[in-house]
């Protein structure tokens, strides 16, 4: 089965450690979702899969060979910092790119007309690209990206700067491709949209893969979590909920009296113990089962201790990273 | 898909995006048009000024016997000479501007004393002629009466001319000489490289800005090598500049056909000019590589200078070098070692080849090693470029980039 590989990338900038080891796979017919805050690395790692930049160690492989030049050609790649010839007009640079992926005149020219026109651009073929709204030039920019029929797709932030329109769309795309096959791996800051479209997720942190998963079980916790709120003092409610044996709680922001409480597996019915208690210091309003969101999961990650070991003075490179 | 392939696919957008701009076409056509205009204007006052003046000079019946030695006179000294023969008073008549002809002089009396009849004053290269035509004319009458032969009195005469030898050795070539045409040509052909260069140089670092600042280039560097998208870049806008160089000079050069600029087209150089022609096309390439590489290292249009302008310095020292060092001494052993330095050949090969200085072995030598520090050349400015393309903000430092 087609599978790209990432197998312990590391990459050291002048003074910042942007990738260690950082191991994952994203399977034939998968969209895989990579977050991470920023310059967490994920647009190095993606610059590396494409080989843009060069990786000190670690290798990518596709099917099990490593990714090299000619292979890279099958690969559809959407940066981070989008870029195009401003001054050329949007039908002639999708050719030109086409068919720097190899493509036949004939076969890039049908390619562009359809990708275009899929993406709501053909009407501006004939204008420089820079003529374009930003929006529209994003359209451009993921047309450029698989416009050669690619067998794999890294697309570094395709949401970002889209109206809801273009977000369906691009989803819509996305999801196409993945049916036919072509393993999809995108880095988004919209954890909705992740969640949404993802089959599969990886959290990065200081250039290291720190929970991965499908979306199931990155919000699946060790610990139940439950909500619970009660009319009374907030103080005496945390209390209150931190007296049960094992359990953890904190007080949700902007909301008095209500808190979440993790409770431990290895009590029984600790949840009936809480609830009991809760009765007896006032009016419950609401008890639930919550699972954590995505964006739960991500700002537990990301903000478990925190020191990305960059200086100020690094380049944008980094920041970028 | 071949290397060459991708190569020549990047040129020809370079070439393409390049010419096909409005720009480009109006510029163009307005410097042909500028041509071809001077070129009309030119060829008007040239045809009107390059008439040559005519003579007219009329003679007395006891004259004629000079009219062949007046004939052979006006041929020697390149004046067109109309010869009529009149009386006194038509003469006269002519000379005070009462009649027709528009005479300058009348010779009538003796043959080896004719009296020249003028207007007011003589014309000072008709009294000349005039004045060889009757000597020669005497001489031949003198020698005729002491029995001689005047034919070859005056074969011998023609043939009595010094003959020039210079006491300095010049090297080989007998058409060189040290001013000789092939060295003015090169001379022009260096001048000529030094000018593409600033002109290209500035294309491909403005180019290669482009790509840098549009972020274009990172969706390219997935695709193809850093050497290949140089080397396509520096293909494209060399095909583009040698079509400008080809439709201008071209156009020049019909206008030179046009204007009978005739010793252009004599200048024999032959073998020499083969030699200027690939010097060009070796010198463009090693510093088109140099600019190509060393723009990537900056991120923003205003920050080119930073790198060009040591580049267009660096340009005019093998320019000046060779302009003072080569004419005096085109054999000395600094020159010689200069000669053989990649960045200095370009300049300082045509022009000693021109002058004849060269030993036979020196030519091969500095092609060859000029050809191979081209693709040494390719693999650092690719390395500095792959480095340094991907750097945003400020200049990179030369340094940073070419360390691994």
């Amino acid at each position: 089965m087609s599978v790209l590989e990432i197998d312990h990338l590391n990459k050291t900038y002048t003074h910042l450690r942007a990738l260690s080891d950082l191991t994952f796979d994203v399977r034939a017919g998968e969209i895989f979702g990579f977050v991470g805050s920023n310059g967490a690395g994920k647009t190095t790692a993606m610059r590396i899969m494409l080989g843009v930049l060069a990786a000190d160690s670690g290798q990518v492989r596709w099917n099990g060979v490593e990714l090299d030049l000619d292979a890279r050609r099958r690969v559809g790649y959407m940066p981070e910092e989008r870029g195009l010839y401003p001054k050329m007009k949007v039908g002639e640079q999708l050719v030109y790119l086409a068919r720097l992926h190899g493509m036949s005149a004939a076969e890039a020219t049908t390619a562009v007309d359809l990708w275009t026109d899929r993406l709501g651009v053909g009407a501006r073929r004939g204008d420089p690209v820079e003529k374009l709204s930003l929006g529209n030039q994003q359209r451009v920019q993921l047309a450029a990206a698989l416009v050669h029929d690619p067998d794999v797709l890294v697309l570094d932030e395709p949401f970002s700067g889209l109206d809801p329109v273009a977000v369906d769309v691009m989803s819509a795309v996305l999801r196409e491709r993945a049916q036919a096959g072509v393993p999809v791996i995108f880095s988004s800051h919209q954890l909705d949209l992740v969640e949404r479209l993802c089959d599969r997720v990886g959290i990065i942190r200081s250039g290291t893969m720190e929970a991965l998963g499908t979306i199931d079980e990155l919000r699946t916790t060790d610990r139940p979590q439950w909500l619970l709120d009660v009319h009374a003092e907030p103080d005496a409610v945390l209390a209150l909920a931190e007296a049960v044996p094992g359990a953890r709680a904190r007080a949700v922001p902007g909301r008095p009296g209500t808190v979440v409480v993790e409770l431990s597996d290895s009590h029984d019915s600790a949840e009936q113990q809480l609830l009991g208690r809760a009765l007896a210091l006032g009016s419950v309003r609401e008890f639930s089962r919550v699972r954590p969101t995505l964006a739960d999961r991500f700002r537990d990650v990301v903000s478990a201790e925190d020191s990305p070991a960059g200086s100020p003075a690094d380049t944008r490179d980094e920041e970028a990273a | 898909m071949s290397s060459a392939g991708v190569v020549w696919m990047v040129a020809r957008r370079e070439i393409k995006t390049r010419m096909l701009t409005k720009a480009n076409i109006i510029s163009l056509s307005v410097m042909l048009a500028v041509i071809a205009i001077g070129t009309g204007v030119a060829a008007y006052f040239m045809n009107r000024d390059s008439e040559p003046p005519v003579t007219y000079l009329a003679v007395a019946e006891s004259v004629t016997p000079l009219q062949g030695d007046l004939e052979a006179a006006a041929a020697e000294q390149d004046v067109t000479l109309e010869l009529t023969t009149l009386t006194v008073e038509e003469a006269q008549t002519q000379l005070v501007g009462d009649g027709d002809l528009q005479l300058d002089a009348f010779l009538d009396g003796e043959p080896s004393a004719p009296r020249m009849l003028v207007a007011s004053q003589p014309d000072m290269q008709l009294l000349a002629l005039v004045t060889e035509a009757a000597q020669s004319w005497v001489l031949a009458e003198e020698l005729g009466a002491l029995g001689g032969d005047a034919a070859a009195l005056e074969a011998a005469i023609a043939g009595a001319a010094p003959q020039v030898e210079s006491v300095e050795e010049v090297d080989g070539d007998e058409g060189g000489g040290f001013y000789g045409p092939a060295y003015f040509v090169s001379l022009v052909v260096i001048s000529l490289l030094l000018f593409a260069l600033i002109g290209s140089g500035s294309l491909i670092s403005v180019g290669v800005v482009e790509e840098k600042t549009s972020r274009v280039v990172e969706i390219l560097l997935a695709t193809i090598k850093p050497s290949q998208l140089l080397t396509g870049k520096i293909l494209g806008i060399g095909v583009y500049g040698l079509f400008q160089v080809v439709l201008l000079g071209g156009a020049a050069g019909v206008s030179a056909l046009v204007l009978d600029f005739g010793d252009v087209a004599d200048l024999n150089i032959g073998i020499a000019l083969v030699w200027l022609v690939i010097w060009f096309l070796i010198g463009y390439t090693i510093y088109a590589l140099l600019f190509g590489g060393l723009a990537a290292l900056v991120s923003r249009q205003e920050d080119i200078g930073s790198v060009t302008t040591p580049l267009m310095f660096l340009l005019f020292v093998p320019f000046y070098a060779t302009l003072f060092l080569v004419p005096n001494t085109p054999d000395s052993t600094l020159v010689r070692v200069l000669s053989q330095v990649p960045f200095f050949s370009p300049f300082m090969m045509p022009t000693r080849d021109a002058l004849g200085a060269l030993a036979p072995w020196e030519m091969p030598l500095a092609i060859s090693v000029s050809l191979l520090t081209i693709p040494a050349l390719i693999w650092l400015a690719a390395r500095i470029y792959q480095r340094g393309v991907l750097h945003t903000g400020g200049r990179m430092k030369l340094r940073e980039a070419l360390r691994s």
